[in-house]
C-alpha cells in the first residue's frame, strides 16, 4: 500500500548551494536545482510566460512576449546570445489572470509545464513560481474572465507545480509596514499554517522549496520565525528548505535605511535559527540597491523594474542610472540590443509595435543589470571586500542620495574606510 | 605704435604692504622664508614700542647673496618657484616700518642691508631705498631681520598678542601648522621660539613649538566621568584624494581628526571652537579657509579638524583666500571632500562618538531631574497643605474636593491649550469650563466669557486686579464680579452669567 506522503518526508534536499567566494557578508555562490545550475548572486527577470495569448505569440504579454522573443531566438537576437540573461526567470501564481483571460485558455496554460513546452525549449534557466501572497491577500482568488479560483495553499501548489517551477514558494501573508503587532502576529500564524501544508503537499515533488519570511527588524522575524517553529517544530523548520525568501519590502523599496536594516536584521534572525548556510532571495528589489543587496549577502533578486524603467522612458546606463529614452543613447552602448541596427530603430520609435521599442529596451536593460551583477561576482571572486567596497564605492556611493547608505554597508558588512 | 602700460612702482608696494596689518603676519611671512632657506631653527622677538613693535627674526637657514637680499626687496620678483613665497609679495610686509636691517650671511659672505624710513617715504610717495654692504663673518650661514617701528592695522596692536594668540596663529595660520610630514619624506622639521615683551606677556619666557601641526593622541574609547566623549578623538590617516576636474587631474592630502572639546583642547586653541575646527583647505600645506559645506549639515563641524592641501589653489596676496573658487578644479575638490567627509560622518566611531556625547547628556539630564524630584520632594514634605500651581493640579483638587463638598463637581475631560479647556458635571449636565489655578489667570489668558459656562479655580486669585477689570471692563464689555453668589456677570449686547467654582472653598467644606 502507498503511503500518503507527510511533513516528515518533505525533509529532502533537492538543491545544493555552495559559496565559492566570500566578500564581507557577500558570497558568489553555485546553486544546483536537479540539474539547472545557477551563479550567485543573480537577478531573476519577472517575466509573464503566460499572458494571454496562444502558442504562436508565445502565450502573449505585450513587452513581455517580446522578452520571450528574445530568450527562445525568435526575436533579432540569437537565443545563446540571450542565454546568460535567462539563466533564471520569476513567474508568480497571481500573473496567470493579469490579462482576463477564459477558462479554457487558463487550462490550457497549465496542461504542459513551462520548460517542457516546445515554444520554451531555448529556455533552460532556473523557474523561481512565486505564489503570489501580496496579491491574494486582497483578492484572496484568480479571477479570469469567465471563471474564478480560490486561491489557498493547496490551489497555489498545484498550480506551481503545472507551471514545472524548480524552485517553489509557500503562499505567504506579506505584511505592511503600518500593520500592528497583532496583525503582524496573525498573518505569521497563517502564513506558518500554510508552510507546513506547503510541506506536506511537496514532500513527494522534486522541486526546491524556499520558505518566505516577512518583518522590517530582528524582533519581527524572531516572532515570525518562533510562530513557525511553533507550527513546524524546530527540527522541521531547520531541514525541510532549500531557500529562504524575504517579503514584504515592496513598500520599503525607496526607503534605503529601512530595507537595509530589514535585510541584515533578516541574516541575523536566520543566522539565530540556524539558517544561514541556505541560499537567501529577496523578493521584488533591485537595480540601485543590488549592490547594497550583495553586500548584506543576499543570493538572488527578482524584479520586473526592467520592464518598468523602459515602460516609463528609462534606459538604463549602469545599476544605478538611467536616462530619458528620447535622448536616445544607445551609440554608447556595446550591449547585444544597442549594437544591432534593427533593434536601435526599434528603440527609436521606428517600429509598428510599441512593445518592440520598450521590448528592445527592457532588455537592454536587463542586460545592463545582469552584466552589472556579473562584474560584481567578478569583484568579490577577485578582490574580495576590497574590490566590493571599490565597486560600491564608485557607484551608489557616487550618488548624493545614496552614498549614506552605501557607506553604512561598507562599515557594516565589508570592514569599513578607516 | 605700441604702447606699453606704466606701473606706479610707489603705489604698488604701498598697495602690497596695505593688505597686511597684522604684526603677526610678519611671522607667517618669516616662517615660510626660514622654511624655504632650510632652516633648522628660527626665532622671533615681538617688542612693544611707542613707535611701533620692533620685531627680530633670526635663522640659520642658508641666508642670502646679492641677488635673493635684490628679491626680498623687490615686488613680484621671487626667484622661488615651487616654494611657498613664490610671489614675491610676503615681505614687503616688512616696508609697514620705520627701518629695516637684514644681516644675512651665506657661505661666508655677510651681507647687511638698511632701509630707512620706508613707510614713511612710501606714503610720501617716494620709493625707499636701501643700502648694502659686505662684511666678513666667522658665521657660516643664517639671516638676522630687524624690522623697527612696525606699524601694525587697527586692532592689531602688539600689545593685544599673548602667547597662547601666537600659539594658535601659528599653528592655525602658519607653516609651523603644517601637515606635510604626514605626506612628504622631504619634508624638514623647524624648531620655532617666539619671545614676547615682557610688557607684552609674561606668563611664559618663550614659546618653544616646531613646523609641524601633531594631533592629539587617539582615544578611542569614552572616558569615566560625565563627560566621557570629551577626550575621545580618532585620527583619521593621511590620504591622498584623487580629484579629476574637467581639464585635469589633480589630488589633495587630507589628514584630520575627529575629537572632543577636551581633545581638542589639547591644540593651541584660542576663542571658539566653532572659529577653529571644521575642514580647512590648505596650500603649501598651510591652511587657508574652511568649507564647512564639506560637512553635512547633520554633524556639527566642530568636532572635525581636517586638513586638505591641494596645490592647484589660488591665493589673494596677503594667503587670506582662495582666489579660484569658481574654477572646475576647486568645485572638484570640495565636491571630493564632501564625499571623503560624508565616510568620515558615516564612520561607525564617530556615530558611537556622538552617541556617548547623547547618552552622556540624558545621563546629566537625568541626575539633574533627580535633584529635581528631591528637591520637590522635600517641598511637598514641609508644605502644611496641598495648593495647586498649574492646571493639572486644580483637576487633583477638584476630584479630591469631591469626598469633603457636599455636591460632586467632575471634570469629564481636559484638553490643555484649549479656551474650554475642561467639560465639568455638575448638578447632573456637562458645562463647558475654563480650569486655572486662578480666577485672574482665565482673564490675563484673555479668554472669552461669552462661551464659558462655569470657571473652575483652586481660589480668585489678586483681587485687587480683579476689580481693575470690572473698572476697565474685558474684551469690549462690562464685567462684575459678585462673590457672594460665585458668579460673573458679563454684559457685551447681551448679558452672560458665568458660575465661578472655587475649589479651596469645597475643600474646606
Amino acid at each position: 500500500m502507498v503511503r500518503a506522503p507527510t511533513i516528515a518526508d518533505a525533509v529532502t534536499s533537492h538543491s545544493s548551494f555552495a559559496v565559492e567566494a566570500t566578500a564581507g557578508d557577500a558570497r558568489v555562490g553555485q546553486l544546483s536545482f536537479d540539474g539547472t545550475e545557477l551563479t550567485t548572486p543573480n537577478l531573476f527577470p519577472v517575466i509573464n510566460f503566460y499572458a494571454g495569448g496562444r502558442e504562436q505569440s508565445l502565450y502573449g504579454g505585450g513587452i513581455h512576449r517580446t522578452m520571450k522573443e528574445f530568450m527562445t531566438g525568435r526575436g533579432h537576437l540569437d537565443a545563446d546570445e540571450c542565454r546568460e540573461y535567462f539563466d533564471a526567470a520569476m513567474v508568480s501564481v497571481s500573473s496567470l489572470t493579469d490579462y482576463g483571460i477564459p477558462r479554457d485558455t487558463y487550462e490550457t496554460y497549465l496542461e504542459t509545464p513551462i520548460k517542457e513546452r516546445d515554444e520554451f525549449t531555448e529556455f533552460d534557466g532556473l523557474l523561481f513560481v512565486d505564489s503570489g501572497g501580496f496579491k491574494f491577500l486582497q483578492d484572496g482568488e484568480l479571477d479570469g474572465s469567465d471563471f474564478e479560483v480560490e486561491i489557498d495553499q493547496a490551489a497555489v501548489f498545484d498550480i506551481q507545480q503545472q507551471l514545472g517551477g524548480d524552485v517553489l514558494v509557500n503562499l505567504d501573508h506579506p505584511i505592511a509596514p503600518d500593520d500592528s503587532y497583532q496583525t503582524r502576529v496573525e498573518k505569521a500564524k497563517k502564513t506558518a499554517q500554510n508552510v507546513a501544508e506547503f510541506l506536506r503537499l511537496s514532500a513527494d515533488y522534486k522541486s526546491a522549496r524556499y520558505l518566505t519570511v516577512h518583518g522590517y527588524n530582528y524582533s519581527m522575524f524572531d516572532t515570525f520565525l518562533d510562530e513557525l517553529t511553533s507550527v513546524l517544530g524546530p527540527h522541521l523548520v531547520r531541514s525541510c528548505f532549500d531557500g529562504i525568501a524575504l517579503g514584504s519590502l515592496v513598500p520599503k523599496k525607496d526607503n534605503k535605511g529601512d530595507l537595509i536594516t530589514a535585510v541584515s536584521d533578516c541574516k541575523e534572525a536566520l543566522a539565530d535559527y540556524g539558517f544561514e548556510d541556505l541560499p537567501f532571495h529577496v523578493l521584488g528589489i533591485s537595480s540601485s540597491s543590488i549592490p547594497l543587496l550583495i553586500a548584506l549577502g543576499v543570493d538572488s533578486f527578482d524584479s520586473s523594474s526592467y520592464i518598468h524603467a523602459a515602460i516609463n522612458g528609462k534606459y538604463h546606463t549602469s545599476l544605478t542610472e538611467t536616462v530619458p529614452l528620447d535622448d536616445e543613447p544607445f551609440e554608447d552602448c556595446q550591449c547585444q540590443v544597442c549594437s544591432h541596427p534593427e533593434l536601435q530603430s526599434w528603440m527609436r520609435g521606428e517600429t509598428e509595435y510599441k512593445k518592440n521599442e520598450l521590448g528592445a529596451v527592457s532588455m537592454h536593460n536587463l542586460i545592463i543589470q545582469k552584466d552589472a551583477i556579473e562584474r560584481i561576482r567578478t569583484r568579490i571572486r577577485e578582490d574580495g571586500a576590497d574590490g566590493l567596497t571599490e565597486y560600491i564605492e564608485s557607484t551608489v556611493g557616487r550618488k548624493r542620495s545614496m552614498r549614506q547608505f552605501a557607506h553604512r554597508i561598507v562599515n557594516e558588512s565589508l570592514g569599513g574606510y578607516f | 605704435m605700441k604702447k606699453s602700460p606704466q606701473v606706479n612702482e610707489v603705489n604698488e608696494f604701498l598697495e602690497t604692504a596695505s593688505d597686511f596689518e597684522d604684526p603677526l603676519e610678519v611671522i607667517r611671512e618669516s616662517l615660510s622664508n626660514s622654511y624655504d632657506a632650510d632652516a633648522s631653527e628660527v626665532s622671533f622677538e615681538i617688542r612693544s614700542q611707542p613707535n611701533g613693535s620692533d620685531i627680530i627674526i633670526e635663522d640659520d637657514g642658508t641666508g642670502m647673496d646679492r641677488t635673493t637680499l635684490e628679491t626680498f626687496f623687490d615686488l613680484g620678483n621671487s626667484q622661488k618657484t615651487d616654494s611657498i613665497g613664490y610671489k614675491g609679495h610676503g615681505t614687503k610686509i616688512f616696508y609697514k616700518s620705520d627701518r629695516i636691517v637684514v644681516e644675512t650671511v651665506r657661505d661666508g659672505t655677510a651681507l647687511r642691508a638698511t632701509m630707512d624710513k620706508p613707510w614713511e617715504k612710501l606714503n610720501d610717495r617716494v620709493l625707499p631705498e636701501y643700502e648694502v654692504t659686505e662684511e666678513t663673518t666667522d658665521l657660516d650661514r643664517g639671516t638676522r631681520i630687524h624690522i623697527q617701528g612696525f606699524k601694525s592695522g587697527q586692532g592689531f596692536d602688539p600689545t593685544s598678542l599673548t602667547y597662547n594668540k601666537v600659539h594658535h596663529y601659528l599653528k592655525w595660520k602658519t607653516i609651523a601648522g603644517s601637515t606635510a610630514h604626514y605626506f612628504d619624506a622631504e619634508d624638514h622639521e623647524m624648531e620655532i621660539h617666539v619671545e614676547l615683551d615682557d610688557e607684552i606677556d609674561d606668563t611664559q619666557p618663550e614659546l618653544r613649538t616646531t613646523n609641524r601641526l601633531e594631533f592629539p593622541s587617539e582615544q578611542l574609547r569614552p572616558s569615566a566621568g560625565r563627560f566621557p566623549a570629551e577626550r575621545m578623538c580618532k585620527i583619521y590617516p593621511p590620504q591622498d584624494l584623487t580629484i579629476d576636474y574637467e581639464g585635469g587631474t589633480t589630488t589633495a592630502q587630507v589628514v584630520g581628526m575627529v575629537g572632543g572639546k577636551a581633545a581638542r583642547n589639547e591644540l593651541p586653541t584660542f576663542g571658539k571652537h566653532s572659529a577653529q575646527f571644521g575642514v580647512w583647505l590648505a596650500k603649501d600645506f598651510i591652511k587657508v579657509e574652511r568649507v564647512n559645506e564639506a560637512i553635512s549639515h547633520d554633524n556639527e563641524f566642530l568636532h572635525f579638524f581636517f586638513i586638505a592641501n591641494c596645490q592647484e589653489l589660488e591665493l589673494s596676496a596677503n594667503r587670506g583666500k582662495i582666489r579660484n573658487k569658481s574654477s572646475a578644479v576647486y568645485q572638484a575638490l570640495v565636491s571630493e571632500l564632501d564625499h571623503f567627509m560624508s565616510k568620515v560622518a558615516e564612520d561607525p566611531w564617530f556615530k558611537d562618538y556622538l552617541e556617548q556625547r547623547r547618552i552622556a547628556e540624558l545621563d546629566r539630564k537625568a541626575e539633574s531631574q533627580l535633584s529635581s524630584v528631591e528637591d520637590r520632594r522635600e517641598r511637598v514634605r514641609q508644605r502644611e497643605s496641598f495648593e495647586p500651581t498649574n492646571q493639572a493640579e486644580v483637576l487633583l483638587a477638584l476630584e479630591r474636593s469631591n469626598t469633603t463638598a457636599s455636591e460632586p463637581v467632575r471634570a469629564e475631560d481636559f484638553q490643555m491649550g484649549s479656551d474650554i479647556n475642561a467639560m465639568i458635571r455638575k448638578d447632573g449636565e456637562v458645562w463647558s469650563s475654563s480650569l486655572h489655578p486662578t480666577l485672574m489667570d482665565h482673564f490675563e489668558a484673555e479668554k472669552p466669557l461669552q462661551s464659558v459656562e462655569k470657571i473652575v479655580c483652586w481660589d480668585l486669585g489678586d483681587r485687587d486686579q480683579l476689580q481693575e477689570i470690572e473698572r476697565d471692563g474685558y474684551q469690549g464689555g462690562e464685567v462684575i464680579f459678585d462673590f457672594a453668589e460665585n458668579e460673573i456677570i458679563y454684559k457685551n449686547g447681551s448679558t452672560s452669567r458665568v458660575e465661578i467654582i472655587q475649589v479651596a472653598d469645597r475643600l474646606q467644606q
